[in-house]
């Protein structure tokens, strides 16, 4: 078990931060980021105080400012927590955005928001206002475009630039050439907003295990008895945080860990920990924080196909695996709960999940292949029945397809 | 050379753009990779791709511009690189000295393969028309069928004749393998394809002067004799008439035509007719002497005596096989070719009415006979070695002889002809099983033992083949034969003496009508090139390289049932004893509405695809994700809106090369991605017409684009009346066509045309003038232009010019 401590960033009030951090240098708070072993709370886990250093030595090198975009996008509409937490600690976000930026040298900040976002909008815009004239970075509210696609780290600088929410190729990485090929420090809002509570009190009040220390807040939805965004420590077993949600209404059938693009675990493995290492073991990603409890009487073959059904409509479109690979496997899982499919079908969705992570662009095609290789090895036997008894498990599949994808030779 | 020069460029000239052989420019600093295991040298700060690509690796890729930003979508030029976890696009990752590259293997071969899989799974579109590739001489099939549904009749014989002189009489004798593999198939029945030339070759020969497929070039004085009046000699005289050559046409037979008069009973091919057809040869100035036979009245030494500068052999193949068995040579066994000879010639035949005959063989000579005798009044007997599946002849030309009351007799192979009164009495036969296949693929046939039996008899016509008669060959040096009898000829069909060409029946052995055709319109191009100089080494590997055409078959999109129009036929019943035509040929609206059917299926982009050339590289002969709901395929309408570009979204594999480049080259900004997820797509802000945007027609989306979504459109000009008044002969419209089709004509001053009464050359003509280059004189034929129709908006362009 993981040491709790105090720690939260959920309503923590960051009085005395920005002070303390205005009397240490760059280094000297990038220094403290790196001791605490804070991670990136988007998903990908990357240490944040490496990043922070990356983006301030690019920037020396390039000469000039670098940019900051502190990512409070929440591109899983399921997943709310960077709105939740400026809802509820808005200066906490804000003063953790102008720590940073003074850190990396960025004298632009961006402060990354859905259109329809607008309480977290006037509730940032009240904590910039009153942090006016306390530092040289401004921070200007950035709107995405909407859509799932807006929120990954490449595609929001593009929309920074005026353009369409896309992929880029990465590397170079934003720390090099982010925002109008400058240093751009990429942050989710909520990793930053860890930033005035270890600056003030000190890395040791992070507290946690080693690699992954301090706490996430998570969005448990699905069957429990109070869904909401929660706050966690990280290591807590994903049993734990569905209990801290209320429990279940229904027996459980599966734990849809990390969002859209991420995994489907059976109810056995309620022992995973929720932290960055154990969810990549179990095959799975932290993702969009999203902890879903799917409830018994659930086919996980049209959950998978749902799942790619959104990820097809939702793909920015710039490579081929993702744009054609999500709609062609989301089109397999379909015509498998439609009472079509066949025996090779399950190699073969194996190979295109392959194809998936090994060539798509960015981490929305990367992570989806997830889907595919978790619910073949967890829940085979949804697949089988589908297949060789030509019935729903569950009982709850309609067809959705008529025909499946034939294989036609050349004449 | 600045990036905008390469636009003005001629076409050959220009960079490939996908394939970079620069080198690495002096005092740029380099590095030194490892790519396979191979250390290449790369310029510090450039692609992996395109080192690699300097350094000779073929790494795939269909979204890569050396003009441009690596866009890193395509995803096939992905490489394993030491340190990454995962492949990395090689066009958008700079080199690091000492980075361990793997660019081929197989694991990276699958899922490029996976990748081109996807793409064409969501490229509604078709690729090479099967017909044209099945033709042995790549008749533009679509493009005639189009015109001819839009009742563009003259313009649809051009484009016929322009690889194929004798649609008539094709349209009566072909086999028609393009038929068998017409894609409208796999809907309901294939279109009549032979019947349709058919039409227009029917339709020019009646016309007073039969439509050219361009104009005759001007006189050159060079002199070309043919030998043979046969398909092979006469496509090769008309096309090097057409060429502005002075084409003399020797045969050893009174009168023209060669098989197709002397072999070709008149049922299916009226001689009046074949006459007419032919005539367009002598319509182009060629001169025709009958009676003269190579090797009795003249030799090629003669010919070359007598000022001609090339000679063309065509000499056909009419020695019969003999059968090698006892008896052959007792009266009653008589050469085929010779019977059908004297039976087309009006001389009397040894078979008539209550003859019993014995036809031996399965081709199409067999058939000629059989149902030649059949007509004569005779009880007609075909006897065969091998099943009714191995025949050489037409399958519908089998069913017709039996219809016609010809018995058929399979299995079986003459042992010897039995003898009866000093003359033929019979033909005794083993029965045959079939064994193992052999080199011609046909299953070896294997006799059973006794299991003789005779067919009586009185006539016996052995029609296993024929072979050509190459007596005159020893008194022509320079020459050689092969141990078939036949002439050995290069790829440019020139034989081992310079100057002599060989082509049809006598260099490839007894074949059918349509690959002497496409024999003598080769010869004709190489005639051509040899007689203006032309190395003819490379010639032939032009000819070779441009025969040998890939074939690659996309999405077949649904198309409502519609049968086959059918042919007008001559009952059975008035067939015996009757030489009447039996293929009575389409009317208009039968030929109209049967070319209608036509699925058009095929892409004018092929030959410069790289998502073709790729899948070609990859063997993606099939496609997975076929026939499954149309919510899984995307079908767009055909952009035409715009003059100069023609947009087909079907083809888009959204690569955003044309976003790139429109973007950062040209500056015009015209294209994005559309839409979100898999219905994506890159096209116009809010899908307009590309007029509607600051499109300024440079063409170099077209240019860059990887596949045929984006195409420079047929010339589609227009001639202008020019009020002569008002013109002050600035010049402008000359420096503002886009197509720069003013400014390539020679005289440059558009006003050039009107002082000397002529008006601006009409688009027909730049059309359908393949090999017009920009230095020739405009041909014109100073007949009358007006009236003449636009040529097909999608047609097969030139061959193939991969990797130049």
């Amino acid at each position: 078990m993981p040491t709790e401590t105090a720690f939260r960033v959920l309503g923590a009030d960051p009085s005395g931060a920005l002070e303390r951090a205005l009397s240490l240098s760059p280094d000297e708070t990038i220094g403290l980021v790196e001791s605490a072993a804070l991670r990136g709370r988007g998903g990908a886990g990357f240490p944040l105080g490496e990043k922070m250093r990356a983006t301030r030595t690019a920037a020396e090198l390039a000469g000039g400012a670098a940019y900051l975009v502190a990512n409070a996008y929440d591109a899983d509409p399921a997943s709310p927590l960077s709105q939740t937490l400026l809802r509820r600690s808005p200066e906490l976000v804000v003063d953790g955005i102008l720590i940073a930026a003074r850190a990396v040298g960025a004298r632009q900040a961006y402060l990354y928001l859905r259109p329809e976002a607008a309480d977290a909008r006037s509730a940032a815009e009240r904590a910039i206002a009153s942090r006016d004239g306390r530092t040289d970075v401004s921070i200007e509210i950035a709107l995405g475009p909407g859509g799932f696609m807006g929120g990954e780290e490449s595609a929001l600088l593009a929309v920074l630039e005026n353009k369409r929410a896309m992929a880029r190729q990465r590397p170079p990485w934003p720390a090099e050439q982010g925002r109008a090929m400058r240093p751009t420090l990429v942050s989710c809002a909520e990793t930053l907003a860890a930033l005035p509570l270890i600056v003030r009190d000190g890395p040791d009040s992070f507290g946690g295990r080693e690699g992954s220390r301090g706490t996430k807040l998570v969005s448990v939805t699905g069957a429990v008895v109070e869904p909401g965004v929660y706050e966690v420590s990280l290591g807590t077993t994903l049993g734990e945080i569905v209990q801290t949600a209320g429990g279940v209404t229904h027996a459980l059938k599966a734990i849809h860990v990390g969002g859209p693009t991420c995994g489907i675990l059976s109810s056995t493995r309620t022992g995973v920990r929720y932290d960055y290492e154990d969810l990549r073991a179990a095959g799975t990603y932290m993702g969009s924080g999203q902890v879903r409890a799917i409830p018994e009487g659930t086919c996980i073959v049209a959950e998978a196909a749902r799942l790619f059904e959104y990820l097809s409509k939702e793909t920015c479109a710039i490579c081929v695996p993702c744009r054609v690979g999500t709609k062609r496997v989301g089109g397999i899982l379909e015509s498998v709960s439609s009472g079509l499919g066949r025996d090779d079908d399950l190699a073969w969705l194996g190979q295109l999940a392959d194809h998936l992570s090994d060539f798509s662009l960015c981490g929305f095609g990367i992570t989806s292949a997830s889907i595919v290789r978790t619910t073949l090895a967890e829940f085979p036997d949804d697949y089988r029945t589908h297949i060789v008894d030509r019935r729903c498990p569950e009982g709850t599949c309609t067809p959705v397809r008529a025909r499946r994808y034939e294989t036609m030779a050349q004449p | 050379m600045s990036i905008l020069e390469r636009y003005v460029q001629s076409t050959e000239s220009q960079i490939p753009t996908v394939s970079h052989h620069g080198e690495i420019p002096s005092g740029m600093p380099t590095c030194t990779i490892e790519i396979d295991g191979q250390e290449v040298t790369a310029a510090i700060g450039e692609s992996i791709l395109r080192a690699a690509q300097r350094a000779g690796y073929n790494i795939p890729t269909l979204c890569d511009d050396e003009k441009l930003a690596p866009a890193a979508a395509c995803r096939m030029c992905l490489v394993e690189i030491e340190g990454f976890e995962r492949p990395m696009p090689s066009c958008h990752l700079p080199v690091q000295p000492g980075m361990k590259i793997k660019a081929t293997s197989d694991g990276l071969f699958t899922k490029r393969r996976q990748n081109l899989e996807y793409i064409l799974s969501d490229h509604n579109a078709y690729c090479m028309p099967p017909c044209q590739v099945g033709c042995p001489t790549h008749i533009d099939i679509p493009g005639f069928l189009e015109l001819e549904a839009k009742g563009q009749h003259i313009e649809a014989a051009r484009v016929l004749k322009e690889t194929l002189p004798f649609p008539y009489a094709l349209g009566l004798v072909c086999p028609a393998p393009c038929q068998e593999v017409c894609r409208r198939g796999l809907v309901e029945e294939e279109i009549a394809i032979r019947q349709c030339h058919g039409y227009f070759g029917e339709l020019s020969a009646e016309m007073e002067k039969a439509p050219t497929p361009f104009p005759q070039a001007p006189a050159t004085g060079k002199r070309v004799a043919v030998v043979g009046a046969g398909p092979a000699g006469m496509t090769c005289a008309y096309y090097s008439s057409l060429k502005g050559h002075q084409v003399t046409v020797f045969d050893m037979m009174p009168k023209q035509g060669g098989m197709l008069r002397y072999g070709i009973p008149e049922y299916r091919l009226p001689k009046v007719k074949l006459d007419k057809e032919l005539n367009c040869v002598w319509q182009l100035g060629a001169e025709f002497k009958g009676g003269m036979m190579l090797g009795r009245d003249f030799t090629v030494d003669d010919l070359f005596a007598q000022g001609y500068d090339a000679v063309f052999l065509g000499l056909g193949a009419w020695r019969s096989n003999e059968l090698r068995i006892p008896g052959e040579d007792l009266p009653g066994v008589i050469e085929a070719i010779s019977y059908l000879n004297q039976n087309a010639s009006g001389d009397p035949v040894p078979v008539g009415k209550g003859s019993r005959v014995v036809v031996i063989g399965g081709g199409f000579t067999t058939f000629d006979c059989s149902r030649t005798s059949r007509r004569l009044g005779a009880d007609v007997t075909v006897v065969y070695r091998r099943s009714r599946k191995e025949m050489g002849a037409h399958y519908s030309e089998v069913d017709d002889a039996e219809h016609e009351g010809i018995r058929l007799e399979f299995f079986a192979a003459p042992v010897k002809v039995v003898e009866k009164d000093g003359r033929v009495g019979g033909v005794e036969f083993q029965r045959m099983a079939l064994g193992e296949p052999d080199a011609s693929g046909r299953r070896r046939p294997v006799p059973i033992e006794g299991s003789d039996f005779v067919i009586e008899c009185d006539t016996v016509i052995p029609a296993i083949g024929q072979v050509p008669n190459l007596d005159w060959y020893e008194g022509s040096p320079g020459l050689r034969k092969t141990r078939r009898e036949t002439i050995v000829a290069s790829g440019a069909l020139m034989t081992d003496r310079p100057g002599v060409f060989a082509g049809g029946d006598c260099q490839m052995g007894a074949v059918t009508v349509i690959q002497s055709v496409a024999q003598g319109k080769l010869a004709a191009k190489a005639i051509d090139q040899y007689l203006s100089g032309a190395d003819m080494a490379r010639v032939a590997a032009e000819i070779t390289e441009e025969e040998s055409v890939p074939e690659l078959i996309d999405i077949v999109p649904y198309k409502p049932e519609e049968p086959q129009v059918r042919m007008p036929f001559l009952p059975f019943d008035q067939r015996v004893q009757s030489f009447q035509l039996i293929e009575n040929g389409y009317a208009k609206p039968q030929a109209e509405k049967e070319a209608a059917r036509c699925l058009q299926c095929v892409c004018p982009d092929v030959g410069r695809c790289h998502l073709q050339r790729l899948s070609l590289e990859h063997g993606l002969t099939d496609n997975r994700f076929h026939r499954a709901e149309p919510r899984d395929f995307h079908d767009y309408e055909y952009d035409f809106s715009h003059d100069f570009i023609l947009r087909d979204l079907n083809k888009c594999i959204n690569c955003t090369q044309c976003v790139r480049i429109c973007r950062d080259v040209i500056g015009a900004n015209c294209y994005g991605l559309m839409g979100v997820g898999y219905d994506s797509i890159v096209t116009t802000p809010w899908n307009v017409s590309l007029q509607y945007t600051d499109c300024v027609s440079c063409g170099a989306c077209a240019e860059t684009c990887p596949t045929g979504a984006l195409m420079m459109r047929e010339r589609d000009l227009e001639t202008w009346e020019l009020d002569i008044t008002r013109c002050i002969y600035c010049g402008d419209c000359v420096e503002v066509c886009p197509h720069a089709a003013l400014g390539e004509t020679p005289n440059f001053e558009l006003s050039v045309y009107q002082r000397f009464g002529r008006t601006v050359v009409a688009k027909e003509e730049l059309a359908v003038a393949r090999t017009w280059k920009p230095s020739e004189a405009i041909p014109t034929d100073g007949e009358e232009r007006r009236g003449r129709v636009r040529p097909p908006e999608v047609r097969p362009p030139a061959p193939p010019r991969w990797g130049a």
